[in-house]
């Protein structure tokens, strides 16, 4: 729905700038406006979404401006439990809430190239309702994991003015190491277990439609290639604590973004609207 | 009426000369009431610190000169020293000056450390003795008022006191940009020396709870771990304690590193890779700067820290900058404070007293203009007021200017034309 979307917008960037201007100034008061303008542009969002669900009567994660206004929407809730839970919202908003104000925006101006229904096959077959959850579950691991991509570029930041002994005024306003080593860590375990169920619902899917369960198309090999790399980054977690693991959640978001891309550039099996 | 300010601070004179010039608090409202006479000196605060001694009053109109000496003998009797002693170091600020210094005062910008945040305390303090002693007047209590506002604005406003200056205080804000919170840390301090024991000061009072203390000897080990509630360890098997250790503190006379590289990897695994925090501020190094160079280890020298203590205080300075141009716009603000403070029972008076001639001939003529409607007398009641305001105003532009430029027998003639009480 128009109007809930440009409400949406238009809360997403208050919030976005009173972020950025927290983090700079490093003022309170300036934060307490950018919670209240996200609180509502989240709001409004869920509203725009749930109208659009309800107007275009299929799961609005099929054309491309809903993808890419279903990811801003995962990545403030991502974002959101993140401030929940580790207070660091000045240093994490200014990653992420520029980028969502952008993806509502895009979404906003790509509305209307694609419209219609979504073609037959995601519709069809007895396991049809395995496909929302399929999609679902990836953009909550996609928006995890640009959390802990975030984490990690803060990580490696202050880990390399540590070592060289020179502080720029950004090394004073992150969280500390610690800190954003615990949300790197969280976020990628949270993103690993979303990205796994997504992909075994995808295979279910697939296999119950058409009877395979893999089609060799880009994003399935990327996702695969995203997964053995964070079951790595899970599993030698103790040995590659600290820099090494920072920068394979680089690596690893990097991944994220070529499935992401992928689908949408490549196409294969995995088109979208 | 005028605001004097007498005093010295470290900046002017020695330490010998500031201790024998310190008020305690007792002889601080003894000597206020002697002080304040409430003709000559109006009204008097004393600000009496390590780094500074000050007596701020407020004179009668045109007996600075006498106020000033009068504090000078006050100074002389109160603390019986003879006026040679001292007076070379004494400045004095009139007026304006004397509340950008109060100002700067307030908000630690005259301090020995910028920044620091005890010198706001201590005038608060010298404030609440004065207003004790009955000698803080109207104009002393803007003033000080004023004071803390300028103090917050800068500390708000500014990062000037956002860095440590200190290197046991860096080495707190270091490990807290590590750790996070440095609550349950554990610290392995290494040698019994003094700067050791200070950063484990302020380690603890930052929250650290387990102190483990390694000694060559091991009674000085014992001792110092006994101040801290923490165990001492033996010097010999150092390493096997190493990993144990969040932050690690040397500061032993050795002349080799008593930590290698091989230490530390161990140390590192028996962490789980976990980070450490190595503080070297032993001369020569204790710490192998090689240790620096594995993941998750990170070492500061003695240099590393002074290093980032000179960045921050330059960053202070930076700060102090910003401070200052605050400070001047509210002396500005403060300028027209004093004005209506001393200008205003003037101007109301005289628009008061035009006010009420202009009623009374209303009052007067009344009955002549017959029935009105009420807009009519409205306006009738206007078209009198406008005419009194448009007649008030440039007397009272002249008022504020003569006062502006000190022009005191233009604002007395201006009153004496009108009959103005004082």
């Amino acid at each position: 729905m128009k109007p809930f979307l440009y409400a949406a917008l238009a809360g997403y960037l208050v919030a976005a700038i009173h972020t950025i201007l927290a983090f700079v100034n490093k003022r309170r008061a300036v934060e307490r406006v950018s919670v209240l303008a996200l609180a509502f542009g989240f709001a409004t969002h869920t509203a725009a979404i749930a109208a659009d669900w309800i107007t275009d009567g299929h799961y609005p994660l099929f054309h491309l401006h809903e993808t890419i206004s279903f990811l801003a929407w995962t990545l403030v809730i991502a974002y959101g439990l993140a401030v929940y839970r580790y207070r660091a919202q000045q240093a994490l908003g200014v990653f992420t809430l520029p980028l969502v104000t952008g993806l509502v925006l895009l979404s906003h101006v790509m509305r209307g190239t694609a419209v219609g229904a979504p073609p037959e096959r995601v519709l069809s077959g007895d396991a049809a309702w395995l496909f929302p959850v399929h999609t679902t579950l990836l953009f909550f691991a996609y928006a995890s994991f640009f959390v802990a991509f975030a984490a990690s570029v803060m990580y490696l930041w202050q880990e390399r003015e540590l070592k060289l002994k020179t502080f720029s005024a950004i090394f004073h306003r992150l969280p500390s190491l610690t800190t954003v080593d615990d949300i790197g860590t969280t976020a990628a375990g949270a993103g690993f277990t979303l990205l796994s169920l997504g992909i075994v619902t995808g295979i279910a899917w697939s296999s119950s439609r058409t009877g395979r369960a893999w089609h060799n198309d880009p994003i399935e090999i990327f996702a695969l290639l995203t997964w053995v790399l964070y079951l790595a980054l899970i599993h030698y977690r103790a040995q590659w604590r600290g820099r090494k693991a920072a920068w394979l959640g680089v690596a690893g978001f990097g991944l994220v973004l070529c499935t992401f891309l992928g689908a949408i550039l490549m196409g294969g099996y995995h088109v979208f609207g | 009426m005028s605001i004097v300010l007498i005093g010295l601070n470290h900046k002017t004179a020695p330490i010998e000369v500031r201790e024998r010039l310190a008020f305690t608090d007792d002889a601080c409202a003894a000597g206020l009431r002697a002080l304040v006479d409430g003709e000559v000196v109006r009204e008097g605060l004393i600000v009496s610190t390590c780094n500074r001694v000050e007596v701020l009053t407020t004179a009668g109109n045109g007996r600075e000169q006498e106020a000033a000496a009068r504090v000078g003998s006050f100074l002389c009797e109160s603390r019986s020293l003879p006026r040679e002693s001292f007076t070379e170091y004494l400045y004095t600020h009139r007026d304006e000056a004397a509340v950008r210094h109060v100002f700067r005062v307030a908000s630690s910008l005259d301090s020995m450390v910028v920044g620091e945040p005890q010198v706001l305390g201590q005038v608060r303090h010298a404030y609440t003795l004065a207003v004790d002693a009955g000698t803080a007047g109207r104009v002393l209590h803007r003033l000080v008022h004023h004071a803390f506002r300028v103090a917050k604005r800068v500390r708000t406003e500014t990062g000037i006191a956002s860095s440590a200056v200190s290197i046991s205080f860096t080495a707190v804000e270091l490990g807290r940009k590590i750790f996070g919170s440095l609550k349950g840390a554990t610290v392995l301090v290494v040698g019994a020396g003094e700067m050791a024991e200070l950063a484990t000061k302020h380690l603890t009072s930052a929250g650290a709870t387990h102190i483990l203390v390694a000694n060559r000897t091991e009674r000085a080990a014992r001792e110092l771990a006994q101040r801290f509630g923490g165990e001492a360890v033996d010097y010999e098997r150092l390493s096997s304690h190493l990993g144990a250790a969040d932050i690690v503190i040397c500061s032993t006379g050795a002349g080799e590193y008593i930590i290698t590289p091989e230490m530390a990897t161990r140390a590192l695994e028996e962490r789980r890779n976990r980070p450490a925090f190595f503080i070297d501020i032993s001369v020569p190094r204790n710490v192998d700067p090689a240790v620096g160079e594995l993941d998750n280890l990170f070492v500061f020298d003695v240099d590393d820290l002074e290093a980032v203590v000179a960045s921050n205080v330059r960053e202070r300075e930076r700060e102090a900058e910003r401070a200052e141009l605050i400070v001047e716009s509210e002396v500005m603000q403060f300028q027209q404070v004093l004005r209506d403070l001393d200008l205003g029972p003037t101007v109301g008076a005289l628009r008061e007293k035009l006010h009420a001639i202009a009623r009374d001939e209303m009052k007067r003529q009344r009955q002549r203009l017959g029935d009105l409607t009420p807009e009519q007398e409205q306006a009738v009641e206007a078209l009198l007021l406008s005419t009194v305001n448009k007649i008030s105003h440039p007397i009272i532009n002249r008022l504020r200017r003569s006062y502006d430029t000190g022009e005191e027998d233009n604002v007395k003639a201006w009153r004496d034309i009108f009959q103005l009480e004082e």
